[in-house]
């Protein structure tokens, strides 16, 4: 039996009739048609369907929709402002990150915990930031440049 | 823009934005209106006979709309293998899309179509299979023994193929050595670990035409095994190309069970089936063989070689599929070509057993090879105190000597030696340090590991496709559509071929787009494999830029009133060469062919310019390339063993590696930074598991199943591009791809050695076996 939930995605309330032990992940890609959250594993593993919830990078495959009412549900698709990308997603451009690009979504909602947390982080921290995220093309030298880079423009923002 | 702009800079990824935006254009997002979820059930034993179906009971749940038994479907064997035409000589065709025997743990028996995915997986739990238990046998060296369950009625001894070469004369060789080493190498069975599932829609209208949209690398092999398996004739199936993959490496290289079932299922129904694998059911679907190899190799003092022998036996699991090839790739590049050595023997077998079957994987044999021969090379050098670089090059093939595949081609571009040197000076190999010597628990060692000999292509394989084709159209606004079969892996295929046909046109690379393709608008393509897609779909599209900049020329020529060959294009305008002044736009030439014959000027009708002058402006080609030329790598790593762990850290990469000429720098090097990842997972961590008893995978997830992450791999990798300039390839290019996932095992076990002064020969190098070899376990 399906049961009304709202749920709060990247700023918009989202009314459905959903069944309560569907996930976070089948709803956004299934109801809402946000694609950019992708099913790598179903296991909560590879880090594919990474999004946050109030802020915090997690794993939409693990999430029961029914349990993040009320929560600030932000995915790919609600990066950026005013129709300018997020300087990660520009940064991941540039630095040469993306190949094949399935991870890409969820290794940018990871990158983007971290530099809302920490905004000058060292190789350390954006290795370990990204653990949970599997990347099978780059061996994560150019993701990791990405999120430097996106670290630097963003420090560089702040100071002109 | 002219091509000395464009080739050799790093031009973003056209696909980028839309990957970091979301990312629209996977298979896996593809859906049709009225489409039906499919879903497969499995078998748990790894070798039984069904006696009966009942699917009585799953029928009657209400939403399942179709399923499928061994009874409902053709029993034509097949080969599932992409690049080979299907009836080729060199394949097994021991597979049928759904049989009443199964020969592993998780082979298809059933499958049903519902109208939501939960429905159908309710449906599976609902058939009731009777199975009568059948002998397994695991070991493939066991189940060449006699009284071993036989898998297949036609392969005595389960050995599905046995191939063999032998150059001059071995034993004469081994009498005339010094010194002979032999030794037995072991690799696992890994997996490609694409991230986006295999997944496909099928659509079968009401004509019978099939239409496909999937995941897999290679959209006419898709059409052609699809064909064969429904016994149908090709030209009822169209497969659709999608804009890119989420990975491939190998892994999606031949049909699987899911699309031959959807398309069965899409027929009976008559609606849309998409069917789409769940991890598990990837992770038993595709592997790279594990190949034990028997390796004897005869020396003189000065590290000249005099014999080689070697023997492999690799496990192909329940069914042949690419263990049919990679067996043949194997002993050829991965044992028998890489060194200069005028006496050889090899054989090889591909032996049944009741694992998964195997796959594609990056290097197709040749990780498996390098790593026996590496090894030994380097346990050669320790003994006879040799340096392992002299001893590679006292025993290598030299620039101009003929190609060891096929001796009417030379090694024209060959920069070996030099990847050697180079990577040398920046690894500090000089300062290396005798094996086993460094004080502490944690102990350094640096190592080598080396392919003189591999692939750009497939030219000169028996078989094996090796022809491609594109097509370019010029358009008003003066951009350029460039269409053609190549699927996108995520390896950058889109960007180098809008970058070589750019060059050619003389048009900027943005302005060139990767359009549309499917089977029946665009010429054949071999798969995206082989290391071939630069060098080989690099000339075809530069083939076809040429044709449609030809066609442009003799217009313009026209209307400039100048002789063709006097003019050129320079960033976007054809101009008489030397006078920059005569300019005239690509697309207003476009526009005078494009525009009516016949014009209404408000006084009257006249033509616009000649017949002549009319018509699309498009180039064609589909064309075989001339050689396969080798490219040449050296990989250089310090590991960091510790002794009181067992864990191996690799610490620093230095990867040398003669590809010709770079077409874009930054690409390059994402391709040698993932495909060391790989090769590292090889060397010490990946290995899918089974049960003994049972045979079932138990690391089938990627919690059991560990790969590299961020945080594993090394702080650096450093790539050294050798530009040799091959004759044949476009602009000089040739191959890159898979020899850095090739080397890395090697280069790893040579470093370990040198950390601890002992050997492992058997992959993964795991704390385990470090310790157990330091007598700690």
């Amino acid at each position: 039996m399906k049961q009304l939930v709202t749920l709060n995605i990247n700023g918009e309330q989202h009314e459905l009739a959903i069944s309560p032990d569907a996930t976070l992940l089948t709803v956004l890609r299934e109801d809402l048609g946000l694609l950019g959250t992708k099913r790598g594993c179903d296991t909560s593993a590879c880090g594919c369907c990474t999004i946050h919830i109030d802020g915090k990078a997690v794993y939409a495959c693990v999430v029961y929709a029914m349990s993040v009412q009320g929560g600030e549900i932000t995915t790919i698709e609600g990066l950026g402002e005013n129709g300018k990308l997020d300087p990660l997603q520009d940064a991941f451009i540039e630095a040469g990150a993306v190949q094949c690009g399935y991870c890409t979504c969820g290794m940018i909602m990871s990158a983007k915990q971290l530099l809302n947390e920490e905004p000058n982080p060292d190789e350390e921290q954006i290795r370990h930031a990204i653990a949970g995220n599997l990347c099978r093309c780059t061996g994560y030298a150019k993701i990791v440049d990405a999120i430097k880079m996106a670290a630097d423009n963003g420090l560089k923002g702040q100071s002109s | 823009m002219s091509a000395a702009n464009i080739i050799g800079k790093s031009v973003l990824r056209p696909d980028a934005h839309d990957k970091v935006t979301g990312g629209r254009g996977y298979p896996v997002n593809f859906s049709l209106p009225g489409m039906l979820h499919g879903k497969i059930l499995r078998s748990p034993y790894a070798h039984a006979r069904i006696i009966s179906i009942d699917t009585s009971e799953a029928e009657k749940l209400p939403g399942v709309k179709g399923i499928l038994t061994h009874k409902e479907v053709p029993q034509k064997r097949f080969s599932p293998v992409f690049f080979c035409p299907t009836g080729a000589k060199s394949l097994v065709r021991d597979m049928v899309a759904l049989s009443d025997r199964v020969r592993y743990a998780g082979q298809p028996v059933a499958a049903v179509a519902a109208t939501t995915e939960a429905i159908a997986e309710k449906a599976l739990e609902l058939i009731d299979v009777d199975y009568e238990e059948l002998p397994t046998v695991f070991d493939p060296e066991e189940a060449m023994q006699e009284g071993a369950p036989q898998l297949h009625e036609d392969a005595p001894d389960n050995v599905a193929k046995n191939p063999a070469f032998e150059f001059g004369d071995v034993e004469k060789g081994f009498a005339e050595a010094d010194h002979i080493f032999e030794g037995v190498y072991q690799t696992q069975r890994v997996h490609t670990c694409y991230m986006e599932p295999r997944v496909c829609v099928v659509d079968c209208d009401k004509q019978g035409h099939f239409t496909l949209h999937s995941s897999m690398q290679h959209i006419f092999g898709l059409r052609e095994k699809l064909a064969y398996a429904l016994d149908i004739a090709e030209s009822r199936v169209t497969v659709v190309k999608p804009p890119y993959i989420g990975g491939g490496f190998g892994g999606k290289l031949d049909i699987g069970y899911i699309e031959i079932l959807a398309a069965i299922l899409s027929e009976n129904i008559g609606r849309p089936v998409r069917m789409e694998q769940t991890r598990y059911e990837d992770f038993i679907t595709t592997a790279r063989h594990p190949i034990k190899v028997y390796l004897k190799t005869g020396v003189k003092k000065d590290g000249t070689i005099t014999a080689r022998e070697a023997r492999s036996i690799l496990d192909t699991g329940a069914h042949a599929t690419h263990g049919a090839e990679v067996i043949v790739v194997h002993g050829l590049f991965g044992v028998t070509f890489p060194y200069k050595c005028e006496n050889k023997k090899w054989e090889g077998f591909t032996v049944y057993t009741n694992n998964m079957i195997g796959g594609g994987f990056r290097g197709y044999g040749c990780p498996q090879g390098c790593f026996a021969v590496e090894s030994q090379i380097d346990e050669i050098c320790e003994e006879l105190d040799l340096d392992p670089i002299e001893f590679r090059k006292k025993n290598a093939h030299q620039k101009g000597d003929p190609h060891p595949f096929n001796p009417a081609w030379s090694l024209n571009s060959y920069g070996y030696e030099e990847a050697m040197d180079k990577g040398a000076e920046r690894i500090g190999w000089s300062d290396r340090k005798p094996a086993g010597s460094g004080e502490g628990t944690k102990k350094r060692g640096i190592g080598i590991g080396t392919q003189g000999i591999w692939v750009s292509g497939c030219m000169g394989f028996p078989d094996i496709y090796e022809h491609t084709g594109a097509l370019v159209k010029l358009n008003v606004d003066g951009t350029a559509d460039l269409a053609s079969g190549t699927v996108d892996l995520g390896s950058g295929q889109i960007t180098m071929q809008t970058q070589i046909a750019a060059a050619e046109l003389g048009i900027a690379p943005e302005n060139v787009r990767l359009s549309y393709a499917d089977t029946d608008t665009v010429p054949f393509d071999a798969p995206t494999h082989a290391s071939r897609a630069t060098y080989s779909s690099g000339l075809a599209v530069k083939a076809a830029a040429a044709d449609a900049k030809r066609k442009l020329l003799a217009i313009a020529g026209d209307i400039m009133e100048a002789s063709p060959d006097d003019l050129e294009v320079v960033d976007g305008e054809v101009r008489i060469k030397g006078s920059p002044d005569s300019a005239m736009p690509i697309g207003q030439v476009v526009q005078v062919a494009e525009s009516p014959f016949i014009v209404d000027t408000g006084e009257g009708y006249e033509p616009s310019s000649p017949p002549q002058h009319k018509g699309t402006i498009i180039g064609a080609s589909s064309l075989a390339p001339p050689e396969n030329p080798s490219p040449a790598t050296a990989l250089f790593v310090e590991v960091e063993v510790d002794t009181e762990t067992g864990e191996v850290k690799v610490l620093r990469c230095v990867y040398a590696h003669d590809l010709g000429k770079v077409i874009n720098p930054n690409a390059a090097e994402g391709q040698v930074e993932g495909g060391i990842q790989q090769g590292i997972g090889y060397a010490l961590m990946e290995n899918l598991v089974f049960d003994e008893d049972t045979g079932a995978c138990l690391s089938s997830d990627f919690l059991d199943y560990k790969m590299p992450t961020a945080v594993e791999m090394p702080r650096e990798i450093e790539s050294i591009f050798i530009e040799t300039n091959e004759p044949s390839g476009p602009f000089g290019a040739k191959s890159l791809s898979e020899q850095c996932v090739t080397v890395p095992a090697a280069a790893i076990g040579a470093a370990v050695y040198n950390a601890i002064g002992v050997r492992i020969k058997e992959l993964p190098i795991t704390p385990e076996k470090v310790l157990r070899a330091l007598g700690k376990l």
